[in-house]
């Protein structure tokens, strides 16, 4: 049974990713997951009451990334982010990614941002959309570090997921 | 812990297992698995689904028929008392016996044969003498309407 299995596989070595004979066919191929986060230049749908979101989200022209206050200028749940909106520059956090998540982590069908300004305080009065629970979390560790309180907008959060 | 139930399948989701999903427009779903999932997003409907709970639910498949079959509605007699008669006068109607019923019944007979009588006397009175004086006429008149309100005797007829 071993010889068979071996006398099969043989012919099939010539297509493997590793064999010179066919070096562009490829088996097995894996989507890395950072090429889905959001980065430089990504949009962003702005999910809580502030006019300016408002009125960008109506006009059709969602903020766009173009700065991630992060090591490796990928954005996920919790991260800071500037974003221009409507010709002005705004910070915001990033409240739900479409990219797969961990375990307990819900994912959400758009990308989520809810604007702050430079000390956390939330422009928006309520945010719309349903925010993970894990933001608790990163919030306040968030909080700590930098000075600057971004638990606020927890407080304006409607529903938790 | 607490075990969800998938929002396609209708299935288990235990600790450890599972994914969750929050749309646009707000409404959070909890697939079991990536078959689940999977067939949620290409629109796929749960209830044409052979191997999901609604399926099964809406098909009838399974135990669940004899636990229904089961269940038959049935109406309740309620005794109320009505306006005119109280409850314990409706149920002494209801439980009185025929012979008393009778009984009544030939007292009230009796009762309405003797006015009749009385009446026609009282007639026979005022038509024989035609050249009575006035005086006599309007007292019999009088009478007649005092007779004639004689008391029932048993109930209804």
């Amino acid at each position: 049974m071993s010889a068979l299995k071996q006398g099969i596989a043989s012919p099939l070595r010539l297509f493997t990713k590793t064999s010179p004979l066919m070096p562009l066919v490829i088996r097995n191929f894996h989507a890395s997951s950072c090429l889905c986060r959001l980065q430089l230049l990504s949009r962003v749908r702005c999910v809580d009451n502030s006019a300016i979101g408002k009125q960008a989200m109506a006009e059709g022209k969602p903020p766009k990334i173009i700065h991630v206050y992060n090591k490796k200028r990928r954005a996920t749940i919790g991260d800071k982010v500037l974003m221009t909106v409507k010709g002005e520059m705004k910070k915001g956090i990033i409240v739900g990614v479409k990219e797969h998540q961990k375990h307990g982590i819900p994912r959400s069908d758009t990308n989520n941002v809810v604007l702050i300004d430079d000390n956390g305080t939330p422009l928006g009065t309520r945010i719309n959309a349903p925010i993970p629970m894990i933001l608790r979390g990163i919030m306040k560790e968030k909080t700590i570090a930098k000075g600057a309180d971004y638990t606020k907008i927890l407080s304006i959060a409607s529903r938790f997921v | 812990m607490k075990v969800g139930l998938c929002a396609y399948s209708a299935f288990k989701i235990y600790p450890g297992h599972g994914k969750t999903l929050v749309r646009t427009d707000g409404k959070v779903f909890t697939f079991l698995n990536g078959k689940c999932e999977r067939s949620h997003l290409m629109k796929r409907n749960p209830r044409k689904v052979t191997w999901t709970v609604y399926y099964r639910r809406k098909h009838k498949k399974g135990l669940e028929e004899e636990q229904q079959k089961r269940r038959t509605r049935r109406t309740h007699k309620f005794q109320r008392a009505i306006v005119g008669a109280s409850l314990s006068e409706i149920q002494a109607k209801r439980n009185m016996k025929p012979e008393v019923r009778k009984a009544q019944r030939d007292q009230a007979i009796r009762a309405a044969k003797e006015q009749k009588k009385a009446t026609k006397a009282v007639k026979k009175a005022a038509t024989a003498p035609k050249s009575a004086p006035k005086v006599e006429k309007a007292k019999q008149k009088i009478q007649k309407p005092q007779q004639k309100a004689a008391p029932r005797v048993g109930g209804k007829r």
